[in-house]
C-alpha cells in the first residue's frame, strides 16, 4: 500500500515537472482589459485584435521559436481592479511585461504600478496626457496623447472651414477632460474663440437644456468628447433642436467607432471625428488586418482595434531583440524600437515632455451616407469631404 | 430680455417638463409602496431596469415598438412585484429584529441581484432600441412661419410625457374611485383602522408592491426610446425617486406628480444657466432643503392652505 501511495506521488511530481518542461516553450501573455462594464466593446474588439495578431505571430513560427499563448483579465474599467491584476502578474506570474488596459483611469493606475515594480507596461489605447509625463522609465505609449488627437482636425478646420468661434462640450472625466484643455489650447493658437466650454455627468437624459445654450451662443463649430452612447445622443438632441453649426467634430473615442452610427442613425450624418487610425491607411498590414477582422467580425475595427493588433507585434519585436526575457532586458529593447506596423511607424521618444511616447499622424473621419470615411490629410482620403454641409431644415 | 435669451428660457422649460413628467411616473412607484407599507423600496431603479430589459428583447426579436410593450412590461413587473412581496418581504416583516428597517435593506439585497442577473444574461454592454421616430420632432417656425424664435418639441419624448399623464391619470382613477384603490388609500393613511374595518392589509400589500413596480416597468418603457439601457442603471433612477418621494411628500400621489414635474424643471434649469455638471448638485439641494423647510413634502403644504381656510 504504501509503494502504491509513493508510486502515485512521484508520477505526480514528475507530470508537474513535465508541465513545466513544456511551458518553457511557451510565453503566457495575460492582458488586462475591460470585457464588462461600460467600456466593453472597447475591451472585446481589442481582444479579438490580440487574438488575430498572437494567431498570425504563432502562425509563422511564434516569437524565436516559442509559441505566444494568450489570456485575457476583466477589469471591468475599474482602476483598482486593473491595479490588482497587475500586481498579481507581476508579483506572482513573474510576467516581465505588461500589455494592455484601455481607459485612461486604469492606464494610469496600471503604469504606477509597473513602474514601481520596474516591470515594461507597453499603452494600447489610452489618452491621457499624464501618463507619459511622470518620468516613468518603464511606461511605453503606442497610442498618440490627447493633446495630439485633434492636430488633423484642427488642420482640417484651418484649412476647410475656417471658423471664428468654437462650443467644447465634454463629459467629466480624465479623458473628457484632457481632450477639452488640449483643444482649448489648439482654438487660441488658430484664433478661434471659445464661446463655451461646459463639462456633463457621463451618462445623462437630457442634454437639451445644454445643447440649447449652445444653439444661442452660435458657435462654428461644436466639438465634443464622449464616450459612445453620450456621443450618439449627444447627435440626436442636436438634431431635435437644428442647431446648425458649420462642423460637428468628435474628439474621437465614441465618435469614431461602428456604433456611433447604429444608433445616431441619421443625426450622425456629416459628423466629423478624429481617430488614430482607419482601415484605409496604407500602412503595411493594415488592409489585411481590417479586411480579416471584418471577414470574422462583420464590422470594420476601429483605431482601439489597430493599435492592440499592432502592440503584439511591438512586443514580439521588442522580445527578439531583447538580450534576456526580464523586465529590464525587454525595456532595454522597447526604447530601441523602430517597427512599421498596421498602427504605423512605431517608435518611442522623449520630447515636448513626453517620456516613451509614439507620435503618430492622426486622421480625420467623416460620416458620410452612413459609413465612417477617411476624409483628411487628404492624401489617405478614402472619399472627398462634404463642406458646407446642409442645414437640418434641408435635410429632411 | 432679447428674443434668444427667451428662446433658451422656453426651450430649458419645455425640457424640463417632459423630463419632469417622466421623472413622476418613475417616483409614483415608489411612493405608492411608501404609502402603503412604510419602506423605501431601494430595489426601484432596479425593477424599472427589468421593464426595460422587457421592452428590448420585445424589439430586437419581435420588433415591437416600446411603447407597445409597456402592455406586456405591466403585467410582469406585477407578478415579478407580487412574488417578490409575497415570498420575500413579507416573511422579513414578520421576523422579530434588532434593526427594525431590515425590509429596506432586503431591497437593496433584491437590487443588487436583479442587477446581477442582468449583467448574466445580457452582459453589461449598452443595448438601445434604434427606432425611426427617435429624432423626429415638431418645429414652431414650421407652423408659425414668421415666429421670431424657434422652438422645438420631440416626439418620443412628448409621446413619453403623454403616456406618462395618462397612466398616472388611470392610477388616480384607479385610487379614488374603486374599492381596492380606496382600500389602499386607507391603509395608507391609517393601517390599524383600516384593519378594523375589515381590509384584508397583507394582501393588499402585495398588491400595492406589484403595482408599484409595474408603475416602474412602465416608466423604463418610456424612457427606452430616448435613452439607452445597461444592467446598472437602476441605481441613478432609484435616487430620483427617493428624491421626489421625499419632495413630494411619503405617499402622496399628487405630490410625487408634482415633486417630478419640480424636479424635472429646476434640473434643467440648472443645467442651462448654472452648468449641467452641476444638475445632480441641484437635486440633492432640493432633496435637503425638502428636507429641512417642509418636512412633509408639498403634500403638507398643500394640507396646511385648506385647513387654514
Amino acid at each position: 500500500m504504501k509503494r502504491l501511495t509513493l508510486i502515485v506521488l512521484m508520477s505526480f511530481v514528475l507530470s508537474l515537472c513535465a508541465a513545466n518542461l513544456f511551458a518553457a516553450d511557451t510565453f503566457d501573455l495575460v492582458i488586462p482589459l475591460p470585457l464588462t462594464g461600460k467600456q466593453a466593446k472597447f475591451g472585446e474588439m481589442m481582444k479579438r485584435s490580440y487574438e488575430i495578431a498572437a494567431e498570425e505571430i504563432n502562425a509563422k513560427g511564434g516569437i524565436k521559436k516559442t509559441k505566444l499563448v494568450l489570456s485575457f483579465e476583466d477589469s471591468g474599467a475599474k482602476p483598482e481592479t486593473a491595479r490588482a491584476i497587475v500586481e498579481k502578474l507581476i508579483d506572482t506570474k513573474k510576467q516581465p511585461i505588461i500589455v494592455g488596459e484601455y481607459t485612461s483611469a486604469c492606464a494610469k493606475a496600471v503604469a504606477a504600478v509597473a513602474e514601481e515594480r520596474k516591470t515594461p507596461y507597453l499603452i494600447v489605447a489610452s489618452a491621457d496626457d499624464d501618463i507619459t509625463r511622470q518620468n516613468y522609465k518603464y511606461v511605453f505609449r503606442q497610442n498618440q496623447v490627447n493633446a495630439h488627437y485633434a492636430d488633423s482636425v484642427i488642420d482640417f478646420i484651418q484649412k476647410v472651414v475656417k471658423p471664428k468661434t468654437v462650443a467644447i462640450l465634454f463629459e467629466s472625466s480624465n479623458f473628457g477632460t484632457s481632450g477639452a484643455d488640449a483643444m482649448e489650447k489648439d482654438a487660441l493658437k488658430i484664433g478661434m474663440k471659445v464661446v463655451l466650454k461646459e463639462k456633463y455627468e457621463a451618462g445623462s437624459v437630457d442634454f437639451k437644456p445644454l445643447l440649447s445654450k449652445v444653439k444661442a451662443a452660435q458657435p462654428d463649430v461644436i466639438y465634443m468628447v464622449s464616450y459612445v452612447m453620450d456621443a450618439s445622443l449627444l447627435m440626436k438632441q442636436i438634431k431635435e433642436l437644428r442647431i446648425d453649426a458649420k462642423l460637428f467634430a468628435g474628439g474621437a473615442a465614441g465618435f469614431a467607432i461602428p456604433e456611433f452610427i447604429d444608433n445616431a442613425k441619421d443625426a450622425a450624418e456629416y459628423a466629423i471625428t478624429a481617430t488614430l487610425w482607419t482601415p484605409q491607411v496604407k500602412f503595411p498590414g493594415a488592409k489585411e488586418y481590417a479586411d480579416k477582422y471584418k471577414k470574422k467580425f462583420g464590422d470594420f475595427p476601429s483605431y482601439h482595434g489597430a493599435s492592440a493588433y499592432s502592440a503584439l507585434y511591438v512586443t514580439k519585436d521588442a522580445l527578439e531583440r531583447a538580450k534576456d526575457w526580464t523586465p529590464d532586458g525587454i525595456r532595454a529593447a522597447m526604447k530601441a524600437t523602430n517597427l512599421a506596423t498596421a498602427f504605423g511607424q512605431v517608435k518611442f521618444e522623449d520630447k515636448e515632455g513626453y517620456q516613451n511616447q509614439n507620435f503618430a499622424d492622426t486622421f480625420v473621419l467623416q460620416v458620410i451616407k452612413g459609413e465612417h470615411e477617411t476624409v483628411w490629410p487628404e492624401k489617405y482620403a478614402s472619399k472627398k469631404y462634404v463642406y458646407p454641409m446642409p442645414s437640418w431644415r434641408e435635410r429632411r | 430680455m432679447t428674443s434668444v435669451q427667451l428662446e433658451v428660457l422656453l426651450q430649458t422649460l419645455i425640457s424640463g417638463l417632459l423630463l419632469g413628467g417622466l421623472y413622476a411616473l418613475i417616483g409614483i412607484g415608489m411612493t405608492l409602496i411608501m404609502g402603503v407599507m412604510k419602506i423605501i423600496n431601494l430595489a426601484h431603479g432596479e425593477l424599472m431596469m427589468v421593464g426595460m430589459y422587457v421592452a428590448f428583447v420585445l424589439f430586437s426579436s419581435f420588433h415591437i415598438d416600446p411603447y407597445l410593450s409597456v402592455l406586456v412590461a405591466v403585467p410582469v413587473l406585477f407578478i415579478l412585484g407580487v412574488l417578490l412581496q409575497k415570498f420575500l418581504i413579507n416573511p422579513v416583516l414578520k421576523v422579530e429584529a434588532i434593526i427594525p428597517e431590515n425590509q429596506v435593506i432586503l431591497t437593496v439585497g433584491i437590487g443588487m441581484v436583479l442587477a446581477n442577473v442582468a449583467t448574466i444574461i445580457f452582459t453589461s454592454d449598452y443595448k438601445s432600441t434604434p427606432v425611426d421616430y427617435a429624432t423626429k420632432a415638431w418645429y414652431l417656425s414650421d407652423i408659425w412661419k414668421e415666429s421670431p424664435i424657434e422652438l422645438s418639441l420631440s416626439m418620443p419624448w412628448s409621446v413619453s410625457f403623454l403616456l406618462a399623464l395618462i397612466i398616472t391619470a388611470l392610477l388616480w382613477f384607479f385610487l379614488t374611485k374603486t374599492d381596492m384603490g380606496k382600500s389602499i388609500r386607507a391603509t395608507a393613511q391609517d393601517k390599524d383602522a383600516a384593519l378594523l374595518m375589515g381590509v384584508n392589509v397583507e394582501r393588499l400589500r402585495v398588491f400595492t408592491f406589484g403595482l408599484g413596480s409595474a408603475l416602474v416597468g412602465a416608466a423604463g418603457c418610456l424612457l427606452l426610446p430616448i435613452y439607452y439601457l445597461y444592467p446598472d442603471l437602476g441605481g441613478q433612477f432609484t435616487l430620483i425617486a427617493f428624491v421626489i418621494t421625499i419632495l413630494g411628500g411619503l405617499g402622496s400621489t399628487v405630490g410625487a406628480i408634482i415633486g417630478g414635474i419640480i424636479l424635472g424643471i429646476f434640473e434643467s434649469l440648472t443645467s442651462t444657466y448654472a452648468g449641467m455638471g452641476w444638475a445632480p448638485v441641484g437635486r440633492f439641494v432640493i432633496f435637503v432643503a425638502a428636507l429641512i423647510f417642509f418636512p412633509g413634502g408639498i403634500v403638507s403644504i398643500l394640507k396646511r392652505k385648506r385647513f387654514g381656510k
